[in-house]
């Protein structure tokens, strides 16, 4: 039996940046793969992210409407959990499919979209703490000399 | 003794917008600073209603759109 779900995705936005067209394919393939019917689908947003997820401070929204067996759901689910090009993913059962997002997703088929570039603030704060794990990471204990000895003395 | 007085956020009778993940600007309203969400008492929602918005919270927080945590 099918039901209709709505799936909201996190694109990666340097796959986004890189080329549109291939990043709308992670989402649609996916679903025509597990013998889905795309009712609708868009962007919803580029915006800056409540915490940091996978050390991006911004992501690319797309959300899908589309109908699928029950039982392809946790190979559909699968599929977005390794590829790394998904941040995040949420899919949740829907009742239908507004007129209204039929609508906005028909406007966006005829648009070229590309992703604006981040703000300098948002770019700067993710070299910085980007630099402070690495640093947490690269910490070298240095074993004193006379520790040494003492412990070749045992 | 002072009387605590506590100010009621939602609408008993449910006619706000509908509660969705998505809007999330409706959702801040029934977030502390902290990032907890409102008890009952203080949203004023009725039962069926509060579980929605538990539930809208959750999944905006676990797509990245509210804070867990401030």
């Amino acid at each position: 039996m099918t039901q209709i779900y709505e799936t909201l995705v996190l694109l990666d936005n340097d796959v986004v940046r890189a080329d549109w067209k291939k990043a709308k394919a992670i989402v649609t393939d996916t679903i025509t793969k597990y013998d889905g019917t795309l009712h609708s689908c868009r962007r919803w947003d580029e915006k800056r992210l409540a915490y940091p997820i996978n050390r991006k401070n911004r992501a690319t929204y797309y959300i899908a409407y589309f109908e699928m067996p029950g039982d392809k759901m946790p190979g559909f689910r699968r599929d977005f959990e390794l590829n790394e090009r998904v941040l995040r993913y949420l899919v949740v059962c829907a009742d239908e499919v507004s007129e209204e997002e039929k609508k906005l997703a028909a406007e966006e088929d005829g648009t070229e979209y590309t992703v604006p570039e981040p703000p300098e603030d948002d770019a700067l704060e993710i070299t910085e703490e980007e630099a402070a794990e690495d640093l947490s990471d690269d910490i070298d204990v240095e074993v004193p000399a006379e520790a040494g000895a003492l412990d070749s003395g045992r | 003794m002072k009387r605590r007085i506590r100010t009621v956020i939602g609408s008993k009778n449910c006619d706000d917008p509908v509660i969705d993940y998505k809007n999330i600007e409706y959702l801040l309203k029934f977030l502390t600073p902290q990032g907890q969400i409102l008890s009952r008492r203080r949203t004023g929602f009725c039962n069926q209603c509060q579980k929605q918005l538990k539930t809208a919270i959750k999944r905006a927080r676990h797509v990245g759109l509210l804070p867990f945590v401030g």
